[in-house]
């Protein structure tokens, strides 16, 4: 038993944090690029793909380089780390894995993500249907040979500058049922869009559209398949991310409190806050431990994938607002700042928690794998 | 990253496992299951089977008659043991004293005492707190004063656990009233049957007999009994703190707790329906089992590190104060759990024996009495509040 990584992927983080250091230090805060055109930054996003963050994501079944829970984790930590907007988890992570899961697929599609020239979304929850899994409303109509959809996506990462989107619809059954809907592809230029930024400072769009020409990527239980494997990839890879993201909290309030003065001292002399701040570093470790486990199962059973990473992502839930509602407050009024970097990782780490199911959803999710 | 253990350990545990099975009475285990009173006896009857076996000084390097296991060893030991339903290993003489001994005491001393203790020859009590020192330990007031070849020793010690059954006790005391608390203390291995020493029960919230006062009048005490020097006490108490603690999050404890919780939430319904089924009650459950099964991980990490050679220092504080949260909220809802159940105190159910109906469930009996008494756990061994302060002073330097 170990809880090292093995000296390639040492060098992959460090390249990796490099690189991303490097370059959002350029700017004041990440709302700086995702407030452009598109976003992010393409040229930015392809030196990424150059150094093999994105291969990293993709198994060698694939033509990647790595895609095994422990390489996800290693990369979404550090996006977690530097608040990166590009879309790693639109066009990475849950593309990837909805097409590696999908009937026929070519490398050369993955190729394509991997080497950044196309980018890919993916559209699954709509308007009202929250974390539900199979609540879809959009409709595939079959015609002969040929599928067509209608309906809407919402909350759809990148969707506005997407070469691709990924969405799932339904073409029988009701609402709920997990037969009857499937994964397709449609093409952006098809859709109506309304774009706009997130409250953390990321990009996304709503998409509507109606009778569009689809490419069937999957339908009935492969499409369940294939769905619950993307659903869980992106809880997994944000949970990663979010502990990237409460060590930096950590660190900047431990420095704050290192240097802020009152009542002549340095308040972080003051015994009230550093036991806060222990409960906090406490927190962080046992977060860290779970996503730890999560990786270290991801390539085992679904039952055993799906309870370490629910379980991952209910606790990243919890201490990841805990650590930023602390956080704040421990630095005080400098905290409700705009200028002040800290509410972004804030942000983030709360919002985490509204992608890919919430700590209530996967809560339930971990009863039901562990037979409760 | 790998989250198996060897095939080595695997083979490390079962081999532990099938001792166990052979040679842990059943009359103990069940004692341990249903929570009934231990007597002196029956910890030894099991910790002097360890001893035939080789396996009592779990910590003990080889040459001193120990282990030399590893900590991932020590790990699996402790987690079968208590799964078996074992008793504890009266951790006073082994663990705290032995290694103290080890690094500062005479040859002499080492050569009496440390076969002693793995013999189970002598049952030692730890003379650290008094009623005016407890998280402020060097504060303490008992003084030993020189009389050339000896001390007399006065003062009061308590919260002496299991004292009623130690015919040793090792004692800090003040040797130098004229200096910082820290520098005056001095380690002294005292004799309980010398004349002057009385212990007096301590009669804990649950009604129970474990913890003890220990008063020393006019103590004669050899100079020969003092370790190490004089006026080094505290760097000796100190040292135990610092020497490894892989068990301290009490992983298996909780484990197994959580295991008899789930059992019991099957067994107990409401509104018709295993209580297991509730929403309400099953997410506590679940939230617990969550942060249990993180807290496993990151005690192994721990141990991992320190199987690198890095004292886990600073884990261990971290580990204590999450695994007494977890322990103690496993108690709560094992508690809640049974209900009304939980109001009835019959406190012969606990002794050995005892053949009577009980009025709920007989797991129902000890719960209530278990969750009064485990809010020790966040107060003993330097206080969750007392760990936090280690952690700031060590990690923050602020």
């Amino acid at each position: 038993m170990h809880f090292n990584l093995s000296e390639e992927r040492k060098m992959l983080k460090e390249s990796c944090d490099r690189l991303l250091n490097d370059h959002y230090t350029q700017f004041k805060n990440h709302h700086e690029v995702s407030s452009s055109e598109t976003g992010f930054n393409k040229k930015f996003w392809e030196e990424c793909s150059e150094i093999g963050m994105l291969s990293a994501l993709i198994s060698p079944n694939f033509n990647g380089l790595g895609g095994t829970g422990e390489d996800i984790m290693i990369v979404f930590e550090l996006i977690g780390k530097h608040l990166v907007v590009e879309p790693f988890l639109s066009s990475g992570i849950l593309s990837i894995t909805s097409l590696t899961h999908s009937k026929d697929i070519e490398t050369s599609v993955l190729d394509e993500i991997s080497s950044a020239s196309k980018i890919y979304a993916f559209g699954h929850s709509e308007v009202d249907t929250r974390y539900d899994e199979t609540y879809i409303k959009t409709k595939a109509n079959y015609k002969n040979d040929a599928v067509f959809l209608t309906g809407q996506k919402s909350f759809v990462l990148n969707g506005d500058f997407a070469d691709k989107i990924i969405c799932t619809a339904r073409f029988s059954g009701n609402d709920f049922d997990q037969n009857g809907f499937g994964l397709y592809e449609i093409d952006k230029s098809h859709c109506d869009i309304r774009s706009y930024n997130t409250i953390d400072g990321y990009r996304a769009a709503e998409l509507k559209f109606s009778e569009i020409p689809a490419k069937e990527l999957s339908k009935n239980s492969d499409a369940y398949n294939a769905l619950l494997e993307t659903l869980y990839a992106g809880a997994f890879a944000l949970s990663a991310e979010s502990i990237g993201a409460m060590q930096v909290c950590f660190n900047m309030t431990l420095e704050y409190l290192k240097t802020r003065e009152q009542f002549g001292k340095r308040i972080g002399s003051f015994q009230a806050l550093q036991h806060r701040m222990v409960d906090i570093m406490i927190e962080i470790e046992q977060a860290k431990s779970a996503v730890m486990l999560a990786a270290g199962t991801y390539e085992e059973d679904k039952n055993t994938k799906y309870k370490n990473i629910s379980a991952a992502k209910n606790l990243v839930g919890r201490t990841g607002k805990l650590v930023a509602e602390e956080c704040i407050q421990l630095h005080g009024g400098i905290a409700m700042t705009w200028e002040y970097n800290l509410h972004n990782y804030a942000k983030r780490l709360v919002m985490i928690d509204h992608l890919m199911g919430d700590s209530d959803h996967h809560l339930e999710q971990f009863k039901i794998y562990s037979n409760y | 990253m790998d989250f198996n253990f060897t095939q080595d350990e695997n083979d490390f545990r079962q081999e532990i496992k099938d001792w166990l099975s052979e040679n842990l009475s059943q009359r103990i285990s069940n004692k341990v299951k249903k929570f009934q009173r231990l007597d002196k006896n029956d910890y030894e009857e099991f910790m002097k089977a360890l001893s035939a076996q080789g396996w009592l000084a779990v910590n003990w390097p080889k040459k001193h008659g120990g282990t030399g296991w590893s900590n991932t060893q020590k790990h699996i030991f402790e987690e079968e043991i208590v799964k078996a339903g074992a008793p504890r290993i009266v951790p006073f003489g082994l663990n705290m004293l032995g290694p103290v001994l080890m690094e500062f005491g005479n040859e002499e001393q080492k050569k009496y005492y440390l076969p002693r203790i793995l013999n189970c020859d002598d049952w030692w009590a730890q003379g650290y707190s008094e009623p005016g020192s407890g998280s402020d330990l060097a504060s303490l007031k008992s003084k030993a004063v020189d009389h050339g070849d000896h001390y007399i020793v006065n003062g009061q010690k308590t919260w002496t656990t299991l004292g009623q059954f130690a015919n040793k006790i090792f004692c800090l005391v003040k040797t130098d009233t004229d200096t910082k608390p820290q520098n005056g203390i001095s380690f002294l291995l005292i004799d309980i049957d010398t004349p002057g020493i009385e212990v007096r029960p301590i009669i804990t919230l649950d009604g129970e007999h474990e913890v003890n006062e220990v008063w020393l009048k006019d103590v004669k005490v050899p100079k020969e009994n003092l370790l190490g020097e004089e006026n080094k006490g505290w760097t000796y108490a100190k040292y135990l703190l610092t020497h490894e603690r892989t068990g301290i999050a009490g992983v298996p404890n909780s484990k197994s707790a959580i295991n008899h919780l789930k059992v019991i939430a099957n067994k107990t319904y409401k509104n018709g329906k295993p209580l297991i089924q509730d929403p309400l009650f099953s997410s506590q459950i679940a939230e617990l089992e969550i942060d249990l099964k993180a807290m496993e991980i990151f005690n192994l990490r721990a141990i991992s590190s320190a199987e690198s050679g890095k004292a886990p220092v600073m884990e261990s504080s971290l580990l204590k104060i999450k695994g007494s949260i977890i322990r103690q909220k496993t108690s709560d809802l094992l508690r809640k759990a049974i209900g009304p159940q939980a109001l009835p105190y019959i406190s012969e159910q606990f002794d050995e024996g005892w053949n009577q109906k009980t009025i709920g469930p007989e797991y129902a009996g000890p719960l209530a009495k278990q969750y009064f008494i485990y809010r020790k756990i966040s107060i003993y061994g330097g206080s969750n509040e007392i760990q936090k302060n280690i952690v700031a002073k060590s990690e923050f330097r602020m």
